[in-house]
């Protein structure tokens, strides 16, 4: 499985692609917590998680909509399934590789919290660490859930773009339901469920330094559901 | 070793291949003949567990190789239908990449391959680069890592130039002995110059089964007759 993170992970590194879509992640991440975070005045990095949601909404398809789609147009899927390895490993080796280039994403957003660190010291304040390294626990989790659904969608289709817009839509919907701003549209005893399935919402728990493990049990299923399903999708094509 | 017994397909409404039996053994090298659409590539797929058969059964080496694929695979290597390659990556990498996945740690194995293929000199050069021949190669080779049983090869000729089809078939003839060969083509004069036996199939039955006619163009005529 090694050799297959190590193929995925060079197709990014090896090629523009990966560093534009990663430089552009960390700089609009970067930016949208800068250009509020003195008007804010509080060290806090919670509106930074508040906005990663709907950032990687974007990202992580982006990132991901080619995995599978584009082994099924050039037909090298054919290839892999012709190989002494299981459809897990081919699939599991997709979702490590795509986790791995969203962690390096967010490993260029470090420099915020190191900031503020220096920020508050400077005025004989701190941050409370602990709380950020659960936030980013957090979005870790929760870009596992965005990546088992956007590679779900790249296995349906051999069309990036397509994959790239279901993926989105899907996540637009699942943020937007638990929002003040749509909640009012839907029924009263639907949005308990509409809040439930937001990763926005069960992300909001890590966001205040809260390990919730409701929330870890949301991300987990949600991740290993959509990976069965593309799992079962390929074989279901056979 | 391999064992097809009524074994039929269909995608839908369309029925690719319909009640195919046929077997091979050791040292067979097997011509696949048919029309356009005259399901080979499905018949290969079939074999090789990538759809599973409607109804009848494959056998390969005893093994099913739908349920027991991952051991099954191991004893097969395969050259699909336009030799699908990562284009991105180089020459060598790709090999080791395969290798890697074929569990086959010995790299003067594949050293050896690569020079049985004749590609050394591009070792370095990225699959996009190369020449339809010389991609032809590097699927060859990815096929023949790990020394399979048997060998599945889906047009491994076509698109080439003569010079580079005649490269092809040496290698074929080369590589043949202890394996099974079915390889699938359109040109009849390279079944006559490679293969032992001979399998047609037209609308997705199995029309011919049996050893290759010996005299010169009777591949032809007999191709004629049975499928116009």
């Amino acid at each position: 499985m090694k050799s297959l993170i190590r193929k995925e992970l060079a197709f990014y590194l090896n090629n523009p692609l990966g560093y534009i879509v990663i430089t552009l992640f960390a700089v609009f991440a970067n930016f949208m917590y800068v250009k509020d975070i003195f008007v804010n005045g509080s060290a806090s990095m919670r509106p930074f998680f508040d906005v990663l949601p709907w950032l990687l909404m974007i990202f992580v398809p982006a990132l991901t909509m080619r995995m599978i789609a584009e082994e099924k147009r050039t037909n090298t899927l054919e290839v892999l399934l012709s190989l002494p390895i299981s459809e897990a490993q081919i699939i599991g080796a997709k979702f490590v590789a795509s986790v791995i280039l969203t962690g390096i994403g967010l490993l260029l957003t470090v420099g915020l919290p190191l900031s503020l660190l220096v920020l508050t010291g400077e005025v004989g304040s701190s941050i409370y660490l602990p709380e950020i390294l659960v936030g980013y626990l957090g979005v870790m989790l929760m870009v596992c859930g965005y990546v088992a659904l956007s590679l779900f969608y790249s296995g349906l289709t051999s069309n990036q773009i397509v994959a790239f817009l279901a993926s989105v839509v899907t996540i637009f919907f699942l943020i937007i339901f638990s929002t003040d701003f749509a909640s009012g549209s839907i029924p009263t005893a639907l949005q308990g469920v509409f809040n439930y399935l937001s990763p926005a919402t069960q992300l909001a728990g890590f966001v205040k330094g809260i390990i919730d493990f409701r929330a870890v049990l949301y991300f987990i299923s949600f991740s290993l559901l959509f990976l069965f399903l593309t799992i079962v999708d390929i074989e279901k094509r056979k | 070793m391999i064992e097809l017994k009524k074994v039929s397909k269909q995608f839908g409404e369309v029925q690719a291949v319909r009640d195919v039996s046929f077997g091979a053994k050791k040292g067979d090298i097997i011509g696949f003949l048919g029309p356009n659409g005259a399901g080979k590539t499905t018949t290969m797929r079939l074999i090789m567990g990538l759809i599973h058969p409607t109804s009848g059964t494959v056998e390969i080496l005893k093994s099913n190789p739908i349920t027991n694929r991952l051991q099954t695979l191991t004893h097969i290597g395969y050259l699909p239908e336009n030799n699908p390659l990562y284009g991105e990556m180089q020459v060598q990498e790709y090999l080791s990449f395969v290798a890697d996945l074929k569990n086959v740690n010995d790299k003067e194995i594949v050293a050896k391959i690569i020079s049985s293929v004749d590609i050394e000199e591009k070792l370095t050069a990225k699959i996009e680069e190369l020449s339809r021949g010389y991609r032809q190669r590097v699927g060859l080779a990815a096929a023949l890592i790990g020394d399979p049983d048997i060998l599945i090869l889906d047009e491994p000729t076509s698109g080439l130039d003569p010079i580079e089809q005649e490269k092809i078939k040496k290698l074929i003839i080369k590589i043949a002995t202890r394996k099974i060969i079915i390889f699938s083509t359109h040109i009849l004069s390279e079944v006559e110059d490679v293969a032992n036996r001979l399998i047609i199939i037209a609308k997705g039955t199995v029309v011919y089964d049996g050893e290759k006619p010996k005299r010169a163009g009777a591949v032809e005529k007999l191709f004629k007759k049975l499928v116009q």
